[in-house]
């Protein structure tokens, strides 16, 4: 079934609702409150927690949800790669550009 | 010469000091941007569609995953439903900037909220914690800053559409390698490494387990409080503990060093 323009429509607006909600209520909730210490020491370990579980999943496990190692030596390998241009540059863009450019090579000789 | 470079920054303008402190995503967002509008493309977006996804939804991993839903002929409930699993990240993402929005209006908050994403939430949040004059205003504007550049460069990519062929599992490494950086930047000391790596375990877990991105959310919710718990323990009973001791970082930014100073 092909969808149509007005189904995509839709679709975005359903994406919206679903995508607006969970960024806005926490803002919400917090911005006339105070905030409690141990929330605040809680929330410092989200971001780096969250990132990790981003590239694991992007890395490690498949479509289907299993964990793989399957082809993924060029993304392995480039991902090392970034950490260390990232590490020592503290350059989001470089680690990015040069990230793409060891991927795309590795990908041709893997 | 550093300080000329400070000096000659002071004078310029308020565009170009937003430009400036967004500049490292917006030069991401180009090719993944690109790479997004002709995923789009690929699975029946046209330009107006793909305009209006990339302003009202803006998150480089829930379009991609849209892409890929509608290509194997998804239902449209169950595409919204694990784009609620995906998006329940920024409640987190939120709760952990709200301490810089205090006392700002519903309207702005509403409006910051719409365009918050991973990369600008990076960003913004390195920002609060660094430079204390970085005001909330500002923080938005780095926000629209992005959206226009990931805005365009779906547009152009829907526009380019078929007439390039480009490896698509290559291009999306871009937002991989976006998040390792990010990862890498706040490595400040042996507690959060354990964590990370705790993490990473704990993502592949929760996702096998779940069969979904709601894995995402729950291995970040049990990782950040076993850190929260953990430096709680360590503070108590051990304040003195290497695991809490700041690492130097060896492109040794004045930024950083600002910020030792606070800790």
């Amino acid at each position: 079934m092909e969808w149509n323009t007005t189904q995509h429509v839709w679709l975005i607006l359903g994406c919206f609702c679903v995508a607006f909600a969970p960024r806005l209520i926490p803002l919400m909730f917090f911005r006339t409150r105070k905030i409690p210490d141990w929330f605040n020491e809680w929330m410092r370990y989200v971001p780096i927690s969250l990132f990790t579980a981003l590239v694991v999943k992007d890395i490690f496990i498949s479509p289907e949800y299993t964990v793989t190692i399957v082809n993924r030596a060029p993304e392995m390998i480039a991902a090392v790669i970034v950490i260390g241009i990232a590490y020592w540059t503290r350059s989001m863009a470089i680690s990015v550009v040069l990230g793409l450019v060891a991927v795309f090579l590795l990908a041709m000789v893997v | 010469m550093e300080k000329a470079i400070a000096k000659s920054r002071e004078k310029l303008p308020y565009w170009r000091k937003i430009l400036d402190a967004s500049l490292p995503v917006d030069l991401s967002y180009i090719p993944i941007g690109l790479a997004c509008g002709i995923l789009l493309n690929a699975s029946g977006f046209n330009v107006w569609t793909t305009l209006m996804v990339s302003i009202m939804v803006f998150s480089g991993g829930a379009q991609f995953l849209i892409a890929s839903l509608l290509a194997t002929n998804a239902p449209m409930l169950s595409v919204i439903l694990m784009m609620f699993f995906l998006e329940l990240r920024y409640a987190l993402l939120g709760s952990s900037l709200s301490k810089y929005l205090h006392g700002e209006s519903l309207g702005f908050t509403a409006l910051f909220a719409a365009s918050m994403n991973d990369e600008n939430y990076a960003l913004n949040y390195l920002k609060f914690s660094t430079d204390k004059k970085f005001t909330p205003r500002e923080a938005l504007h780095v926000e629209h800053m992005t959206l226009v550049f990931w805005t365009i460069s779906n547009i152009i990519g829907s526009l380019i559409g078929s007439a390039i062929n480009i490896d698509l599992t290559i291009v999306h490494f871009a937002l991989t390698a976006l998040f390792l950086y990010m990862i890498v930047v706040q490595l400040k000391n042996g507690l959060i490494i354990v964590i990370c790596i705790l993490s990473g375990f704990l993502a592949a877990f929760f996702m096998v387990l779940t069969k979904s991105t709601l894995g995402l959310v729950l291995s970040t919710l049990a990782a950040s409080f076993i850190g929260f718990l953990v430096e709680a323990t360590i503070r108590k009973y051990k304040p003195k503990s290497g695991w809490l001791r700041p690492m130097k970082n060896p492109a040794g930014s004045p930024e950083d060093a600002e910020e030792d100073a606070d800790d």
